[in-house]
């Protein structure tokens, strides 16, 4: 058996030659095809290292430490947590590796190829250093490559305006971010006196319980940022669309992750959570995560652009992982073990259904931009006879994040609904109706989101083609079909056969617990009582559906005998002429779930009318609409923030005179101040 | 070891009340020729400071290094600097309107001179003789070059005070540790000829842009909205 | 009580079938009572059985415009709502597949089913088919947390979600009727409502642009396809009522599996559907069918029950 240390040694050299070789290779002949089978040979090894170390127990310990930096050394640790978040990554840049083969074609000839690949390569390197990283300098660094490859990322089309203005968006929020994790490894490097994890691991349980508090807020606002939880989200519907769509679905799929893998090692690997003590942290968690969802999801319905749309689906998303792990913390605090592990199993198992799916949906997306070369919903319909592959892939993807079974997406939502409906064990009846409460919001999400989905593959797939982009649109590369189809088939796995994924969990968690371990085993959870409190096997359920399929088309065909099927015009009232200006377009879709939430999203008609003559107002020459709403969180929070910070700047920037002079004497000013107060100290 | 009778003693203050001397007749002088030549004797005055260090000290090492001063600072620098700002306009060579009037500026450089003598006192090593003389002094110089640089309104005007400040730092240095590495001195020494040629061709530039080396001209540079 | 075995196997088949047999059946009385209560005399009760069988001997006209969505949505449709009604006990307190999947699942096949119709409706590139839809997701987008809120304040009251201990405890307790159930059947009772697409939500009898919701969705169907969106929507009628009356009222539920028992449990069941099927019939009659956006008003009445039927709980 090969050891964690050579699996793990094979991928970071594997990315690193992908990167490398991009851009020494620029331009040759195989360039493109080394520089994405390399990470998805690497990517293949993350996801043999990861199951070494979740399921042979084979956890990696390296420590590349010089004494006299001992706190600023690259130390390594992959338990089942980091093997977990690794699995992730590797494989969604498996399918994401492949399908960048065919996908990096849509900008050749126009723009520098090698460095994105090159990009890619250290993006998704980056990341998985990110997760073993076991001392507080080695995790920043990475941390920041992350961030910052990324952020190139998310400028490669910077002749783009609106890509510029996303990219700084991004920077600006993933650094203010990143300041607060510091933060909060800072307060723990106070109270424990070392920068090492491992040094967290052992001391953190026994700092005073409000330094843990202010741990929690600032570790919470600073990862909460890259996850994109509400009012700190604005970046994300920026940025994720304007990156190349391989890197959006890096970047939707598996970074704010990382967001999440952090969350898990402040709240139950460096500290415990076992007293009502920590209740409050899992409501701030439940809340935020609920409003998020609700939020997302709600942004998700109204959007027009295909990609972001999906970013906020990936807000509502994270919001989901949150509900459940906050759950899993407000359990873990009451002591419910059982619970506790059921909500963290559902967070967890969202996480990687979401990783799955959403690389999934911005693949799709990234193919339809490549077919059409819009991201503009409006423009396209019909898609699903010009690219019937692809339109059957992102159902697959639609179907799985929607929540619908037999697909991922309605496990792990089944399981955070159980979470939810089993707080009644909770010895604390505010709580319970609190959580009740958010369960709603939950439920709304759900909702929203399967209206949202189908917006988005009905609007962009079915019914006439809304303008020439989709004229002349034709199925993407094969390459492009088989990094979508990887994590379709993930997506199915997941869903029909779940005890894979339970097992998974449970394992790299190290959780004990009697789930399924074949795939005819159901999920099976007790109530207090012991009595069944609900079960579900997937797999019978498909076995169900095939059966009463079958039967049914039996039974039709023998009823009903043989029939013809003949093909005519959609009915069109007998006006005729019915084209794809008189179809419903993404607008359209959305308009009455706006008009309910009016409220939030503030939307503004301005109609104009034309007259042949003002004396007749019935006969109108033209009639033009334009709906507008509004991003009541760019409105009402970060314009003021913004506006009085740049009036607080404004005023001290007289003191940037623009006279060298000034600076100089300032600078003398400051050495003499300073030597007087080193010479007045005693 | 160091010696620390009384006649070297007098040799120290008196040596370093002359480069002082030197010092302010830097600082007074406003054109660009007539400061040229005081930093010539300033240097002048540095490298016999440096020598007598090097006597007192008797590292072999520190004449090499007065020698190099005494070529590179006082030879060499002028020489580029005349050079490179021949075809530079009057208007840009001479300091028509300080801030300060240079009266003023004298008086300033002599409560800055105070200033340094007052933070000097109680540093450690005043047993240390050629410290005791030279500390004072290599901070005064640090002070009085940075309020020239902040006193002069044309560019190339600002380059003595850069001049004077590295002269401050070598003394300090030199006193410090009686002699640093021969090696990184000749580095020093190159590193200030490289930032002069540097500073002369940019100040051409600025020249040409703005037809004078009025650094006023560069709040321009400002990111201002408002305009 | 239950034990698995191919007995109690072959009971839980037989009474989905039954379910998916008797469906259209419920669907013509309810008809009759509109149309007697309108002072029409109306069509047989039998009457949606006819249709059904016509519709599937027809040949269908099937528009240029669409793809395999359109002609695979109705038989996920009906495969989906079919199973979900597997999971639902008719006459016995007992759910043969309870091990396989529970409530949830049971709306989550809904949604399943609901998804593909939406999608359907937008794969003719029809004006009716795209405005049915988004009025579908708009409702169902509202309704799925007054749903989710009822099954909280269930699943609370007897401890589970799993459909056979909900049935067996619902039908073992003593004094059914406790306050936080009340509120969860109010709400239940507008979902069935609003899942249905009965009147005030929206008029199953109408092809008015106006007023269409379900029916501009499938719109574009005909023949064997179309018999199968009518015959999937008698279905899932009964299946949410079957649910509820299994509920909220399991009296004369079967608790074994004797003949005695089982013939009793069918004829009880068949009485509270044909009642509750009546009183919708007749609610019907008395109500217009409301604006499209007073609709949500309804569902928040909804949602609201449920939610004081959650504190009623725990108070």
């Amino acid at each position: 058996m090969v050891s964690s240390l050579t699996l793990f040694q094979a991928t970071i050299i594997l990315y690193s030659m992908g990167a490398l070789l991009a851009l020494l290779l620029r331009g040759r002949k195989y360039s493109n095809l080394l520089t994405y089978l390399l990470p998805a040979a690497a990517s293949l090894f993350a996801i043999v290292l990861s199951a070494n170390v979740i399921f042979a127990k084979d956890a990696l310990h390296i420590s590349i430490t010089r004494d006299a930096l001992a706190q600023f050394g690259f130390d390594v640790f992959i338990d089942g947590i980091s093997a977990f978040f690794i699995l992730l990554i590797g494989l969604v840049s498996l399918a994401v590796s492949l399908y960048s083969v065919g996908y990096t074609k849509e900008y050749e000839g126009r723009k520098d190829t090698s460095i994105l690949g090159f990009l890619f390569n250290i993006f998704i390197l980056s990341m998985l250093l990110v997760v073993v990283s076991n001392s507080v300098f080695a995790f920043l660094v990475f941390w920041e490559v992350m961030s910052l490859t990324s952020f190139f990322l998310v400028i490669y089309e910077h002749e783009q305006e609106a890509n510029l203005k996303s990219g700084m968006t991004y920077i600006v929020m993933t650094h203010l971010g990143t300041t607060f994790i510091l933060a909060s490894f800072l307060v723990m490097y106070l109270q424990t006196g070392s920068f090492s994890f491992d040094a967290f691991r052992q001391y953190v349980p026994f700092i005073p319980l409000q330094v843990k508090d202010i741990v929690f807020i600032l570790a919470f606002i600073g990862f909460g940022t890259k996850a994109g939880i509400v009012p700190l989200h604005i970046w994300l519907p920026q940025a994720h669309p304007s990156a190349p769509s391989n890197a959006s679905a890096l970047m939707s799929a598996v970074m704010i992750k990382t967001a999440i893998y952090g969350l898990i090692r402040v709240l139950f690997d460096f500290n415990s959570v076992g007293s009502p003590d920590y209740t409050w942290w899992g409501i701030l968690l439940l809340s935020t995560g609920a409003i998020t969802s609700v939020i997302g999801a709600l942004y998700a319905v109204i959007e027009k652009d295909i990609k972001r749309a999906l970013a906020f689906s990936s807000i509502e998303n994270i919001g989901i992982i949150l509900t459940g792990l906050g759950l899993s913390v407000i359990f873990a605090s009451f002591n419910l073990t059982a619970l506790a592990v059921l909500a963290l199993v559902a967070s967890m198992y969202h996480t990687l259904n979401h990783a799955v799916f959403k690389s999934l949906l911005f693949m799709g997306a990234g193919s339809i931009l490549y077919a059409t070369h819009t991201k503009n919903m409006e423009a396209m319909g019909g898609l699903v006879r010009k690219m019937p592959w692809t339109s059957l892939l992102f159902l697959v993807g639609a179907l799985s994040i929607s929540g619908l079974p037999p697909f991922n997406g309605f496990i792990s939502e089944w399981l955070t609904m159980q979470s939810l409906l089993s707080t009644s064990q909770i010895p604390d009846s505010t709580l319970q109706i609190t959580i009740a409460f958010a369960s709603l919001a939950f439920a709304l999400t759900a909702g929203l989101a399967a209206a949202a989905f189908v917006k988005i593959f009905g609007i962009s797939f079915l019914s006439r083609g809304r303008s020439e982009h989709v004229l002349h649109a034709v199925e993407v590369p094969r390459s492009m079909l088989i990094g979508k189809g990887v994590t379709a088939l993930a997506a199915l796995a997941l869903g029909v056969l779940p005890f894979i994924g339970i097992n998974l969990i449970t394992s790299a968690f190290n959780i004990q617990s009697a789930q399924p371990a074949s795939p005819f085993d159901t999920i099976t959870l007790q109530n207090a009582s012991g009595s069944n409190f609900a079960s579900l096997s997937p797999f019978t359920v498909v076995v169900l559906l095939a059966s009463v399929a079958a039967a049914s088309y039996g039974f039709v065909r023998v009823v009903g005998g043989p029939t013809r099927q003949v093909v005519y015009e959609t009915w069109d009232c007998g006006f005729g002429g019915l084209d794809e200006r008189m179809e419903y377009t993404a607008t359209s879709f959305s308009q009455p779930i706006r008009k309910i939430f009016k409220a939030f999203f503030r939307p503004r008609n301005s109609i104009q009318r034309e007259f042949y003559a003002d004396s007749n107002q019935y006969k109108r020459k033209t009639i033009r609409m334009e709906s507008t709403t509004r991003s009541l969180f760019e409105e009402r929070l970060y314009t003021p923030v913004v506006s009085a910070t740049i009036f607080l700047f404004d005023k001290i920037r007289r003191i940037q005179t623009g006279k060298v002079n000034s600076y100089l004497l300032y600078i003398l000013i400051t050495l003499v101040l300073l030597l007087v107060l080193v010479r007045l100290s005693p | 070891m160091i010696p620390t009778d009384a006649p070297q003693i007098d040799i120290l203050t008196i040596s370093s009340a002359v480069l002082m001397i030197a010092t302010f007749g830097v600082v007074v002088r406003r054109g660009f020729m007539d400061w040229l030549r005081a930093y010539r004797y300033q240097t002048m005055a540095l490298s016999g400071v440096t020598a007598i260090i090097a006597y007192m000290t008797g590292i072999w090492e520190i004449y090499i290094a007065a020698a190099l001063t005494l070529i590179i600072k006082a030879v060499v620098i002028p020489r580029v600097l005349l050079r490179v700002t021949s075809q530079l306009k009057f208007v840009a060579r001479y300091e028509l309107n300080p801030y300060i009037s240079v009266r003023l500026s004298a008086i300033i450089s002599a409560l800055l001179v105070a200033l340094a003598y007052f933070l000097t006192q109680q540093v450690p090593f005043r047993s240390d003789q050629i410290l005791r003389a030279y500390l004072p002094v290599s901070l005064s110089l640090l002070f009085i070059g940075m309020f020239t640089m902040v006193n002069r309104r044309v560019a190339l005007n600002q380059i003595v005070g850069l001049l004077i400040i590295e002269n401050g730092l070598f003394l300090f240095a030199t006193a410090l540790t009686h002699g640093v590495s021969l090696i990184i001195e000749i580095g020093v020494f190159i590193d200030i000829l490289v930032g002069v040629i540097i500073s002369a061709a940019l100040m051409t530039r600025i020249s040409h842009t703005f037809d004078n080396l009025n650094v006023d001209n560069l709040e321009h540079l400002r990111d201002d909205k408002e305009e | 009580m239950f034990e698995p075995s191919f007995a109690t196997l072959a009971a839980g088949i037989i009474q989905t079938l039954v379910l998916i047999a008797f469906s259209p059946l419920l669907t013509g009385v309810m008809r009759k009572v509109k149309a007697r209560s309108q002072k029409r005399i109306g069509a047989s009760i039998l009457q949606p059985y006819y249709d059904i069988v016509k519709l599937m001997r027809k040949d269908e006209v099937i528009s240029d415009q669409t793809s395999w969505i359109f002609k695979s949505a109705p038989w996920i449709n009906f495969a989906a709502v079919a199973t979900a009604a597997l999971f639902v006990p008719v006459m016995l307190a007992y759910s043969p597949f309870g091990l396989a999947g529970d409530v949830l699942l049971v709306i989550g096949l809904f949604s399943l089913a609901r998804f593909f119709t939406v999608l359907s409706g937008l794969d003719s590139a029809s004006a009716f088919g795209g405005l049915g839809s988004s009025r579908e997701m708009m409702l169902s987008s509202l309704i799925e947390p007054a749903l989710f809120l009822t099954i909280f304040t269930v699943s609370l009251t007897f401890g589970a979600t799993n459909i056979t201990t909900l049935v067996s405890s619902a039908a073992g307790l003593q004094q059914l009727v406790t306050p936080s159930l009340l509120f969860a059947l109010i709400s239940m009772f507008v979902i069935v409502i609003a899942e249905t697409g009965r009147l005030p939500f929206d008029n199953p009898a109408t092809h008015l642009e106006l007023t269409m919701v379900h029916e501009a969705m499938v719109l574009e169907y005909s023949g064997k396809l179309l018999a199968l969106i009518e015959w999937a929507q008698s279905i899932k009628h009964l299946t949410l009522l079957a649910l509820m009356i299994n509920i909220f009222f399991p009296w004369g539920v079967a608790t074994s599996l004797s003949a005695a028992a089982v013939g009793e449990g069918l004829l009880v069941f068949a009485a509270k559907a044909l009642a509750i099927g009546v009183i919708i019939a007749f609610i019907e009659t008395r109500v217009a069918k409301w604006r499209l956006f007073r609709i949500p008003d309804l569902i928040a009445i909804a949602i609201a029950s449920s939610m004081v039927g959650i504190v009623f709980f725990y108070i």
